[in-house]
């Protein structure tokens, strides 16, 4: 074997690496007296209780306790050992936890205060569209069928209108659907989640208490009837409050959130010393 | 580390999905023919009478009374959303890079637009009546809340002084980071801090967030997580747990979690105590049999024993529904079990378990829906007792918290698979050579319709358990499925509901015994999402046992669009036909039918045998996602492995008939 075929050998790679590593640690690591120490102290225990009763709901038997303990010190002692390989360093999976429970430490931070009413009117104004109480109604609908103009639509509507006319069964009308025959007091935006945004948008201004059509929804031509209506209102703060918090506080800790990265962001120095234009050939 | 290296690699599975904006063709471009009978004019029988009905007493509860709530005795309408959700807290998502948490995920599954884990803005099609956020149950540290400032927690000096480091400059605080650390690691923090009632986990901020998007009646918010038993290296036997209560009952315990057991009895038995401790309800549904290398529905216990009658009735307590179809393909049903079945061959990730171990022959037998059912009906003729009686669930199992499952909206299941040229050819997951899933074989799916009477915690739950309930690929098409003895043509011109309930059982229910002489019917009925495609046909499959106690199955096309043109020849329905133009990923509903309705009569019905039957709705050819993405992006995909159109589908949860 050459000299240069050992030298590519990955073993031997492995081997130096592990050796550099073993005397650099030797060398920075500062004699650390709990390094190769564990205490389990009340402490240790009582906590490991407190996750078995979150856990089950119950204290753990002393079989199972001494289980835990037993868990505590191999994870513990398989940790240890990894970090001081420098094993939890560049994983990926560590880093985006460690992400993540800064981050939200930083959320946390901004939630300790709840609004005052005068933060959450002054939120209420500048976002007023997202506030909106949509109209409420309750209707009954006739399915007329699938096509939404021409003359055969014309006559439906006026065949459905002269038997209403004359007292028959709403429900006995028209043609077959599974869509409901009748919603009762549904905001306008849920009837659009059903009918589709027209058909909502006009049962908004049809006239209460009257058969009317032929009415487009994204299924086809319908014969309505609003028996009530509550019209959409500006929002005021105490009807809708509990939706302002909940808004307030998300754009809070969105923020909150940005802010602490900007601010460390500032506290670094970042300097690119590589080619980061990827054109592909 | 085994298990960080195996969660690494599969954050790196990725998947594909489109990202144009709904370039979606218009809908009801043609008027098709209705069924239950041709459209010659708008009004019945009853329009040209000109006569007062005499009282109908049957008829009283239509006039509209006082309150506007009476008359509601059955659910009317369904109500779509998602029961497996994985935000950036689990982690293998947060791992994987997804940045957006429960509160962005039920954010977005309410219908608001927000940014993406890759920078893009999304905002589904069409909002979500409901969620379930199902975070994988492993907990993550989350000792630093302390430092909120609470007051009870700044009477302690050592609390304070923390408190007040952490508020001035960054030098100070990561000075009273390292210290709290420091305590927590050597259990010295302040009592304050350690009081239960502060110990804040992420599952009591889970719960939080879910508290706070529930608005009953407008929009759901499941408490719940993902129980994630990866058996024997990666045979998928993941449980989403569904909660019928509130925080309060929730927070009294931790979820269940793999490193306190694999084995699903273990969780069952869980949850029976957890019932016992805290008052409150739950349920569970299983998913990805197709990645279980046979061992989701086998017919022996966790640990290889024989089935007894108390493992079937926990598994049938509390395993009401199946998740048949998500991101990972679907598990309804597989060619090689049905080989009869024209549309089996669908969406299949049937090479490997969730690692991607290669499939032993006589696996798939224990991984679909299908199969089980029929199995079940054996089990339940030898042990009295049938533990594969569950209803049909879908959902998208996003780990980037978007349950965007829409074909032309299709944000996959990891970040580095959300909208990109490159996605469709990349690998959604590499375990090795041969152990290889492209990310061309992600499923933009799926969602469960849950018939409820209303949109509540409770409500949808009971209706969840009692397995009235179906699947989608994602369209929201509304599909009824009614059985009884005494449905005729004739209830399948009026409203479906109001004969369906008066004269049978919902899905997900048993059919009484059979009168004398009499055979089962079934009313089903369908009507097309309205954003999507018409409807091609509805099937209804039936499962039974042999009087050699052998299952079998059988596939009727019981109703179809186009009638006028399509017919059954040689024992098959002719093709609807495919408008779709896969270059501008369009298509037209120039064909099929906007809605669907029969009544069916089982032909070959033998009162002395176990039998199961659901139905099965599909859509006529539409785009896949990987047509929106060659679309968007302005890319060839030339492999012809890679499905450019689908055909979406319901499968509905079914019904049982017993001999007496």
């Amino acid at each position: 074997m050459r000299i240069r075929t050992i030298l590519a050998e990955p073993m031997l790679h492995f081997v130096l690496i592990g050796i550099a590593l073993f005397t650099a640690y030797r060398w920075v690591s500062p004699a650390d007296s709990g390094g190769r120490r564990i205490v389990i102290t009340q402490g240790v225990v009582d906590d490991l209780k407190a996750q078995h009763v979150a856990a089950r709901g119950r204290e753990p038997s002393t079989s199972e306790l001494n289980h835990l303990v037993e868990s505590y010190v191999h994870e513990e002692i398989l940790y240890r050992e990894g970090a001081r390989l420098g094993l939890e360093r560049d994983d990926i999976v560590v880093k985006r936890r460690v992400r993540q429970k800064i981050e939200m430490i930083a959320e946390e931070d901004a939630s300790t205060r709840a609004p005052t009413d005068a933060e959450l009117s002054a939120y209420l104004v500048a976002n007023q569209a997202r506030f909106v109480q949509p109209a409420i109604v309750s209707f009954e609908q006739v399915f007329i069928g699938e096509a939404t103009s021409g003359r055969r639509v014309a006559y439906a509507a006026a065949v459905t209108r002269e038997a209403l006319r004359k007292g028959a069964d709403a429900e006995e009308l028209g043609r077959a659907t599974l869509l409901p025959h009748r919603m009762a007091r549904t905001p306008a935006d849920l009837v659009a989640r059903d009918f589709g945004a027209s058909f909502a948008a006009a049962l908004e201004k049809v006239p209460v208490g009257e058969w009317v059509g032929p009415i487009d929804s994204s299924f086809g031509a319908h014969y309505v009837r609003v028996s009530h209506r509550t019209p959409a209102v500006p929002p005021q703060l105490a009807a809708v409050r509990d939706h302002v918090v909940r808004e307030w506080e998300n754009e809070r800790r969105q923020r909150a959130r940005n802010d602490a990265y900007t601010k460390m962001r500032a506290e670094y120095q970042v300097s690119i010393e590589a080619e980061l234009t990827t054109e592909r050939r | 580390m085994r298990q960080l290296v195996i969660g690494t690699v599969l954050l790196a599975a990725a998947c594909g999905g489109p990202q144009s904006p709904p370039a979606k063709p218009a809908a009801d471009a043609t008027p098709a023919v209705q069924l239950g009978g041709p459209p010659s004019s708008a009004g019945t029988a009853t329009a040209d009478s000109g006569e007062i009905q005499p009282a109908d007493p049957a008829k009283f509860h239509k006039e509209p009374g006082y309150s506007p709530y009476a008359g509601r005795r059955y659910p009317e309408r369904p109500y779509f959303g998602d029961e497996h959700v994985h935000t950036a807290w689990s982690v293998d998502a947060g791992g994987s890079g997804a940045t957006l948490g429960p509160e962005e995920a039920t954010r977005f599954a309410r219908g608001e637009e927000i940014t993406s884990t890759s920078g893009q803005p999304v905002k589904l099609g069409q909002p979500l009546d409901w969620v379930a956020i199902t975070d994988h149950s492993d907990m993550m540290g989350m000792i630093t809340e302390i430092k909120g400032g609470n007051p009870e927690m700044m009477a302690d000096s050592t609390l304070k002084r923390w408190r007040d480091m952490f508020n001035g400059g960054p030098v100070e605080a990561k000075k009273a980071v390292m210290e709290l650390v420091a305590a927590q690691a050597n259990k010295k923090l302040p009592p304050a801090a350690t009081d239960p009632k502060f110990a804040k986990s992420v599952w009591a901020k889970n719960t939080t967030i879910a508290e706070k998007y529930n608005e009953p009646g407008r929009f759901t918010a499941f408490i719940g997580y993902e129980w994630t038993s990866n058996a024997g290296g990666g045979d998928n036997l993941h449980r989403n747990i569904i909660y019928r209560d509130n925080k309060d009952k929730a927070d009294q315990v931790l979820p269940y979690t793999t490193f306190q057991s694999e084995n699903p009895e273990d969780l069952w038995k869980w949850m029976t105590e957890w019932e016992k401790t805290t008052g409150g309800k739950l349920l569970a549904i299983p998913h990805n049999g197709n990645l279980s290398n046979g061992r989701m529905f086998a017919l022996t216990t966790f640990s290889g024993d024989p089935l007894t009658k108390a493992w079937a009735d926990a598994r049938q307590r509390w395993e009401p529904l199946f998740e048949a179809i998500q991101m990972k393909g679907q598990s309804e049903s597989h060619p090689s079990l049905s080989p009869t079945d024209d549309f089996a061959a669908y969406e299949l990730w049937d090479r490997g378990n969730l690692t991607q171990t290669p499939k032993k022959p006589g696996m798939i037998a224990g991984e679909y829906a299908r199969e089980a059912l029929k199995n079940g009906l054996k089990v339940e003729q030898d042990l009295g007792s049938n533990p594969f009686k569950f209803g049909m669930a879908g959902g998208t199992d996003t780990h980037n918290g978007l349950v965007a499952a829409e074909e032309d909206n299709f944000f996959a299941k990891f970040p580095s698979a959300e909208p990109r040229p490159d996605r469709w050819d990349e690998d959604a997951m590499n375990f090795g050579p041969d152990r290889i899933v492209k990310g061309w074989e992600m499923t933009a799916a799926g969602y469960t319709a849950v018939w409820s009477t209303g949109n509540t915690r409770t409500e949808l739950w009971d209706a969840m358990m009692r397995r009235e309930t179906y699947a989608t690929s994602g369209p929201r098409m509304i599909v009824r499925f009614f059985g009884g003895y005494d449905f005729t043509q004739a209830d399948a011109t009026r409203t479906p509901s109001v004969a369906g309930y008066a004269k049978g059982v919902p899905m997900g229910s048993d059919l009484p015994a059979a009168p004398a002489g009499k055979v089962p019917t079934f009313l089903v009925a369908a009507l097309k999402d309205k954003f999507s495609g018409n409807l091609d046909r509805i099937q209804i499959i039936k499962g039974w046992l042999g009087r050699d106690g052998k299952p079998q199955e059988k596939i009727y096309d019981v109703v179809w669009g186009d009638k006028d043109r399509r017919t059954i020849v040689d024992g098959k329905l002719t093709p609807v036909g495919n408008t779709v133009d896969v270059a501008t990923a369009t298509w037209t509903n120039t064909i099929g039918d906007p809605e669907l309705v029969t009544v069916w009569r089982d032909p070959d019905f033998d009162p002395s045998v176990r039998a199961v039957y659901y139905a099965r709705v599909l859509e006529i050819p539409t785009p896949r996602w990987t047509a929106y993405d060659a679309a968007y992006f302005k890319i060839k995909i030339t492999n012809p492995k890679v499905p450019m159109t689908t055909q979406e589908r319901a499968f509905t949860s079914p019904i049982w008939y017993s001999p007496k």
